[in-house]
């Protein structure tokens, strides 16, 4: 092995050398045990029954090589079979160590729609052109032809170990742990999130399967009781001045749903700390409530979590509260149906997310503060959240008859603003990828006329728009009423 | 809080004693109520329904009646309508009567309600219609939808004469045809994709078919392409971009011919420059002008393809631009709520359209009939209203609508009356989120 190894490397130019110097030492440093604990199964063959556990195995021929490691628990077991995954990819690893052949990580990619889009380290070795959605597989070989392969390579060794010794250990590891184990090596922490997606899609279990979690994110305020694994309560009422971290699926036993009737999630966090500092969970009209927010773009464990809601209590409505903005749809479309990276992901869309607002007709008929009116309109009373909703005769050419005169100024309030390039342009790539199925359901048929008004608008709002007191619990509560009584 | 306490314990003491004892424990009516509040949670099944205002009201009431005027405020007579009286009822005439007011639908050909949406329309009409196109016998729109749809202006019914299916998949924003004589054979169609369609006239089959697609630009993304005018012999087309440039095409040797930049303009040196919103040929082909997102109005000569004046007098994004049939002037409106006038052989802002009040809506849309004495415009708040430009006063407003209007436009002077007793008056046609078309016409006999 020794010798076929060095034969390879001093063909190489110096600098290939300084390159995969680093991952020799890691897959040395790894591989060593593993090497140890075959050697002795071969020689204990005899003895050994067959039907264990390679996982158990291990565990005893590390024990044995100055490497400790805790006891295996039984959270191990709840890993979907991915130990088990992780380590026949690292004894495949260690056959071809011994039989002295071309080492390689199986890689494959659920490639994004944009080149431009992917982080730098990983751009460069995708290939040139991929199209969305078109999956690509290629291994990941030792030494490779490029510096580049061979540090990924020793990324990705880096990754299967850690992840192995959370399964083991039955702890989780966060994706920023790992890119602080060795921040020279990955570059980015967006390339390590790339990695493990991958590496996850590789496997085929999912990211929580690998004991890999991302940081929490997000966060709640609601009366609600999560149960831990170890039996501790957290009660996501108490601090309601900033939420509770919202903590992963796998971690938590079970909810305490009390009187939760219905679920907000916000996009923004401020709007949220708002929301609870005012205890609106349980002040609202329409019933006790729970407040989430992942702000911005949801991660995974903020999904994950709606997504068991959803499956336990289907009864208890689940509201969306976005921005007046593509990207605020956006966010919605990605409770809703995932998004394009993590595909591969179970469990992991809100169907059921409704959209509460922010709408353009929120925008248009908030003109209710007096003073502001147009001198025309001030005979009749505003009607309000009823602007885009309503037909209009088709007159055949006939003098129209004379309706009651309601109207109102359908300005947008002062605190909208204009939709800039780039918001344009996201627009219309999510109508595209609306209209890319030939019968859009109906909720995302709402989301395209919705963005249509907005590029013919021209505006965008944020969520405090609909109220200039940025007062939201009045307009909040009619529309969750509104909400809940179309549910009966 | 120090009130509490007492009462609290007096409410304890009051419910232990049987049931028949009198109220005169108590001094006050005032008193009783608070008992009963407080008291609740420790004996519901006691007190729980007896409503405080009976017991206000009559506060002698021993409080075994109680028990009494629960049931009579529950009892309410109710008595089955009998079959005689029903049958009776029905024969003097009161029964539901039929409905007559009844029409053929316009749109679908079906039977509706007369002045109601037709049904079938209301629920096929799946989107906001966002554009209008007058031809001399037809005008075509555009909606949210993927169909582009063409109604005949020349019978009163203005019944739908072709749907263009699949024409823009994610929805069509804008529509232009030329204005003047001897037009109607070509229109112009731009999706929410930025795709940009030619449509020509069919002479056979009287319909339209698709001619030509414009190729899109390059893959950047830069400079979707917005609004759209097409010049009055039909032969150019002039497109905005969303990085402020003014392409302009002829459709006949298909290639583009002129470009228009306007960046730089107001500070943006180098940099892209404004959301170009809204475009208009002039009917002599002089002229092109463009309206822009920071309130500049811009105008070109097409003969010498340069700019030639840079109107400011609006400070607020500008959602429509439109020279008048003889090209002497040029109005201009959008967020601000106003319509600007200019004057386009000095370039001179020659005056203001508006309406009275401190917050007038905005303007999405305006059009100028075919002799420049009448400018239509439509409003976000659903009103569309006719100005003479003459008085510079507004004549006429029309709100059948409260929900947002989309797109105004005069349609052609016809050589003959529609139907009788329909003259042959101007005409203008308004659309919208209201997802359908009002047509209105000049009244006559007034």
């Amino acid at each position: 092995m020794e010798s076929g190894r060095y034969r390879r490397i001093s063909d190489c130019p110096m600098a290939f050398y300084a390159a995969t110097k680093p991952a020799i030492k890691v897959l040395t440093r790894i591989i060593r045990p593993w090497m140890l604990s075959t050697m002795n199964e071969v020689s204990s063959t005899t003895n050994t029954s067959g039907q264990e556990a390679p996982a158990i195995d291990s565990q005893e021929s590390i024990g044995a090589s100055s490497v400790s490691y805790e006891t295996i628990s039984v959270v191990s077991a709840i890993g979907n079979g991915a130990l088990t995954r992780v380590e026949s990819l690292l004894e495949a690893i260690v056959d071809a160590v011994i039989a002295g052949n071309e080492i390689s990580i199986p890689y494959r990619s659920a490639s994004l729609s944009r080149p431009g889009a992917m982080p730098a380290a990983e751009a460069l070795s995708q290939p040139h052109g991929a199209r969305r959605s078109v999956r690509w597989a290629a291994d990941v070989r030792f030494p490779g032809r490029t510096i580049q392969e061979a540090k990924r390579f020793e990324a990705l060794l880096c990754i299967l170990e850690l992840s192995r010794q959370a399964l083991v250990s039955g702890s989780l590891i966060t994706k920023r742990n790992i890119y602080y184990q060795n921040p020279d090596l990955f570059g980015s922490q967006a390339a390590v999130d790339l990695m493990v997606d991958n590496l996850a899609l590789t496997l085929g279990v999912g990211r929580g399967d690998l004991n890999i979690v991302a940081t929490a994110k997000g966060l709640i305020s609601g009366p609600m009781m999560l149960i831990n694994r170890d039996g501790s309560a957290i009660d996501c009422g108490l601090s309601h001045n900033t939420g509770m971290l919202l903590p992963s699926i796998n971690e938590v036993r079970s909810i305490g749903f009390h009187a939760v009737q219905w679920v907000l999630v916000i996009e923004k966090e401020a709007t949220f700390r708002t929301l609870a500092a005012a205890q609106y969970a349980k002040s609202s009209q329409a019933g006790h409530g729970v407040l989430i927010t992942a702000k911005g773009y949801p991660d995974l464990a903020t999904r994950k979590f709606l997504s068991v809601l959803q499956s336990m209590r289907p009864k208890v409505a689940i509201f969306g509260l976005v921005d007046f903005d593509p990207d605020g749809i956006s966010i919605l479309r990605t409770y809703q149906n995932g998004s394009r990276r993590l595909e591969h992901e179970n469990e992991a869309t809100v169907h059921s997310l409704r959209w509460l607002g922010v709408r353009s007709c929120d925008l248009l008929s908030s003109e209710e503060i007096p003073g502001f009116q147009d001198e025309e309109d001030q005979e009749s009373q505003p009607a309000a959240g009823q602007a885009f909703s309503q037909f209009h005769e088709d007159s055949g050419g006939e003098p129209l008859t004379k309706r009651p005169r309601l109207s109102t100024t359908q300005n947008p309030s002062e605190t909208v603003s204009l939709l800039s390039l780039r918001d344009r342009r996201k627009a219309g790539n999510i109508l595209r990828a609306i209209w890319s199925v030939e019968e859009p359901p109906k909720d995302e048929k709402e989301h395209a006329e919705e963005l249509q008004r907005m590029l013919m608008l021209n505006i965008k709002a944020e969520i405090q728009a609909v109220d200039n007191y940025g007062d939201l619990s009045t307009w909040l509560d009619d529309k969750l009423c509104v909400g809940m009584g179309a549910d009966q | 809080m120090a009130m509490a306490a007492p009462v609290m314990r007096m409410a304890s003491s009051a419910s232990f004693l049987p049931r028949l004892l009198p109220p005169t424990v108590f001094s006050t009516t005032r008193a009783r109520v608070l008992v009963r509040q407080l008291s609740l949670p420790l004996f519901p099944n006691l007190n729980i329904a007896i409503p405080v205002g009976i017991s206000l009201g009559l506060p002698s009431l021993p409080e075994v009646l109680e028990g009494i005027w629960e049931g009579i405020l529950k009892a309410v007579p109710k008595k089955k309508t009998s079959h005689m009286k029903k049958r009776h009822r029905q024969m003097a005439g009161k029964a539901l009567k039929d409905v007559t007011a009844l029409c053929v639908c316009p749109a679908c050909g079906g039977m509706k309600r007369m002045h109601y949406v037709c049904p079938t329309c209301a629920s096929t009409h799946p989107a906001d219609i966002f554009s209008l196109a007058p031809a001399p016998s037809a005008i075509i729109t555009a909606s949210g939808s993927s169909s582009l749809r063409v109604y005949d202006t020349t019978q009163p019914t203005y019944p739908l004469a072709q749907t263009i299916s699949n024409a823009h998949k994610l929805g069509c924003h804008h529509l232009a045809t030329a204005r003047g004589p001897q037009t109607g054979n070509v229109f112009a169609s731009v999706g929410f994709g930025g795709d940009v369609k030619i449509w020509r006239l069919n002479p056979d089959s009287k319909e339209y078919e698709l001619q030509w697609e414009l190729p899109t630009v390059g893959d950047s993304g830069k400079g979707d392409v917005w609004a759209i005018a097409l010049s009055a012999d039909e032969n150019f087309l002039a497109c905005t971009t969303s990085d402020g440039r003014i392409h302009v095409w002829d459709l006949t040797a298909k290639e583009k011919i002129q470009t228009y930049e306007t960046a730089g303009g107001r500070g943006a040196a180098g940099g892209g420059g404004s959301f170009a919103m809204a475009v208009d040929l002039s009917r002599d082909g002089r002229l092109t002008t463009s309206g822009h997102e920071n309130g500049a109005v811009y105008v070109f000569n097409n003969d010498a393809g340069r700019m030639v004046y840079s109107l400011s007098g609006l400070a607020k994004p500008v959602r429509a631009v439109a020279f008048s049939p003889g090209c002497k002037k040029l109005a201009a409106a959008g967020n601000a709520g106003i319509i600007a006038l200019y004057d386009m052989e000095h370039g001179e802002h020659v005056g203001n359209l508006s309406a009275p009040g401190n917050r007038p809506s905005w303007i999405t849309s305006l059009d100028w009939n075919d002799t420049g004495d009448y400018l239509l415009s439509g409003q976000l708040d659903g009103k569309v209203k006719v100005w003479d430009v003459g008085r510079g006063a507004c004549v006429a407003t029309h709100s059948e609508t409260d929900s947002a209007l989309w797109c105004v436009r005069w349609l052609p002077p016809t050589e003959r009356a529609l139907g009788p007793g329909m003259g042959k008056g101007e005409r203008f046609c308004a659309a919208g989120a209201s997802r359908s078309l009002s047509f209105y016409r000049e009244a006559t006999g007034i």
